[in-house]
């Protein structure tokens, strides 16, 4: 029983311990708090003072339109898109990533010998097994 | 050892798991039945090089521990991977398509589970864990176009991905606070300076990421609605095997590494288990479907487990070990059971299995015995697990502990046996003839049977390999 009496406010003495340490991490981050401050305030001044002295005209004609951010739509927007589209960009994405690795792996190609070239065509190979899986499956088909 | 020799078992799951995706693609779709044998021969194979491979120590690129207690989990995971498959053989060759992706991705699944029982290094940990959650993601949706099923993978990829957050962040707040992801070297820089509060922040972070994957109460609320949901073997191989994953990584990160942290988080576990006992057992009482009642089981089943995480001592960590595998032959009992059920009445309510015994003995018996087990009745191997994690609490001053995990025993002893009263004094429905059980899954119960009741009556085998595993891990 004593034993436990004595864990127990070993266990208070290292919750003192604890808090006394956050306190003072704490304050070392005021600075940085500080800085968020002024580095947000000058964001919302300079955009305040902006909106203070610009002229103020309604928007009409040509400038309420889209501008430069591709073609005007046709027809309404909030359609669905084919589930299709989603497992092209999947498929787009794992070989956009392979791409990543492939590159460093082209460049060091030479230094790293047999063991990397290896290693690679492994992991090529467990690629290649998902985009048969995918298209066997008919992931690919636009039906 | 060399390398090769060294990773042996997890390349060999990964050349399964990718060999079972490529030969279904290669088969046409009514021949993959096949492909359930040679998953169930593979992985069994594969048990045998763990086997053979139990006493074997070594790191692999500093990050990537193989010891005796990771190779105790990796053991546990072909065993229940091996049941799950078998559990599987009729109830998926029923639906529609994908046997093929199925075993593939019941492979896969260990593999996470033995990369996450064997990283020493918090990405390798991530994606091992990873790689078990999406893979398991997938199983739990199997039966396509039945809403629970589609609501228990919404539910489960949601809460996944919330938990799989939490613990990246923590383990972010970690390398953060100790400048390292390797273990080895975390525990040092923790041995040296102690407990940063940044560092304080990672691990509750990290204890509130693992709770999720063990399922243990307040972060149990996603297991009862995906244990109904998921196909039933599939449930099954859900709270064993990624419960007992949970539970790898965490003593490999709290024990192995952050022992020096141990009061910090000491009084959080004891929360969690008397959280998780009492409610995961009381909340079983009122369940009406068998998936349900085992998921609130479950939970409970965690809470108990943790008791070996409160006692923090070889003791302990021997008690989980030994606990965690007879959880999987009870557990894999009681969901192939209910599988066979499944198959031939369509149902999981547990009115259903009124004179079930009449219908089917073996199955009756075997639900009785695998639920007996969960409780601890002796002479089952439950009792033994149950009664060596005790001992460990009580060891350490927590005999209220104690007191009350036995209290909640009983009241377990209560939900179990109602199942058992239905199954036997209940009067089968008119009409209905016996249960048929495939001869595959007649062998896998008899063989859970067989070690629940052996390693009940003769529990040192086992106690032995679980002890000698977690005293190698804690290096005395």
């Amino acid at each position: 029983m004593a034993n436990r009496i004595e864990r127990k406010s070993r266990l208070g003495e290292d919750l003192l311990i604890f808090w006394g340490r956050c306190s003072k991490i704490l304050y070392q981050y005021v600075v940085v708090a500080v800085f968020l401050l002024g580095a947000i305030g000058v964001a919302v001044a300079a955009l305040a003072a902006n909106w203070l002295v610009r002229p103020k005209r309604p928007v009409a004609g040509a400038k309420g339109e889209t501008y430069e951010c591709g073609l005007e739509t046709q027809g309404p927007t909030w359609v669905r898109f084919k589930v299709s589209y989603f497992l092209y960009a999947l498929i787009f994405l794992l070989f956009d990533v392979e791409t990543v690795f492939l590159y460093p792996w082209a460049v060091k190609f030479q230094v790293m010998g047999w063991f990397a070239f290896a290693e690679m065509i492994v992991f090529i190979g467990i690629l290649v097994l998902g985009l048969w899986y995918a298209w066997k499956e008919g992931a690919l088909e636009w039906k | 050892m060399g390398i090769w020799q060294l990773l042996s078992v997890e390349l060999l799951t990964a050349a399964l798991g990718l060999g079972l995706l490529a030969v279904g693609l290669l088969m046409p779709g009514r021949e993959r039945r096949g492909l359930a044998y040679v998953a169930t021969a593979g992985l069994m194979g594969i048990a045998a090089v763990a086997w053979a491979m139990r006493e074997a120590q070594g790191v692999v690129l500093n990050g990537y521990i193989i010891d005796p207690f990771g190779t105790y989990f990796k053991l546990l995971f072909l065993a229940s991977a091996v049941l799950t498959c078998i559990a599987s053989f009729d109830y998926i060759g029923r639906l529609p398509r994908g046997e093929g992706e199925f075993y593939a991705l019941l492979v896969l699944a260990t593999l996470g589970m033995m990369l996450v029982a064997s990283a020493g290094e918090l990405i390798t940990l991530y994606l091992g864990l990873e790689l078990m959650t999406i893979s398991l993601c997938i199983l739990v949706t199997y039966r396509k176009g039945d809403m629970k099923s589609a609501e228990a993978g919404l539910k489960y990829i949601i809460l996944g991905a919330l938990s799989s957050a939490v613990l990246l962040y923590g383990l972010s707040f970690i390398y953060g606070a100790t400048g390292s992801t390797l273990l080895e070297d975390i525990g040092r820089v923790v041995a040296r300076e102690g407990v940063k509060p940044l560092l304080g922040v990672g691990i509750i972070f990290v204890l509130a990421g693992f709770a999720f994957k063990m399922a243990a109460v307040p972060f149990h609320m996603w297991a009862p609605d995906v244990y109904e949901g998921a196909p039933t073997p599939i449930t099954g191989f859900l709270s064993v095997a990624s419960k007992a994953a949970g539970f790898a990584a965490f003593l490999r990160i709290f024990f192995g590494a952050l022992p020096a942290s141990h009061g910090l988080w000491a009084e959080l576990i004891v929360a969690l288990s008397v959280l998780s006992m009492v409610i995961g057992n009381l909340v079983a009482i009122p369940q009406k479907n068998i998936k349900r009642l085992l998921a609130y089981s479950s939970i409970s089943q965690a809470g108990y487990l943790l008791l070996g995480v409160v006692a923090f001592s070889v003791l302990g960590v021997g008690a989980i070990l030994y606990y965690s595998m007879i959880y999987v032959f009870a557990n894999m009992a009681a969901f192939t059971a209910a599988t066979a059920f499944f198959n031939e009445d369509g149902s999981d309510e547990i009115a259903d299995f009124a004179g079930l015994a009449r219908r089917s003995p073996l199955l009756a018996a075997v639900l009785l015995f695998s639920l007996l087990s969960l409780a601890g009745i002796p002479p089952l191997a439950g009792f033994v697990s149950k009664f060596y994690l005790f001992v460990a609490v009580i060891g350490q001053g927590y005999i209220w502990l104690a007191l009350l995990a036995v209290l909640m025993s009983m009241v377990s002893v209560y939900y179990y046996l109602q199942v058992a009263k239905a199954m036997y004094f209940g009067e089968p429905p008119a009409g209905r003839a016996a249960v048929r059980v495939p001869l595959g899954m007649q062998v896998a119960l008899v063989v859970c049977l067989a070690v629940l009741f052996f390693f009940g009556l003769y529990p040192t085998p086992l106690t032995g390999y679980a002890f000698n595993s977690a005293m190698v891990f804690l290096g005395q």
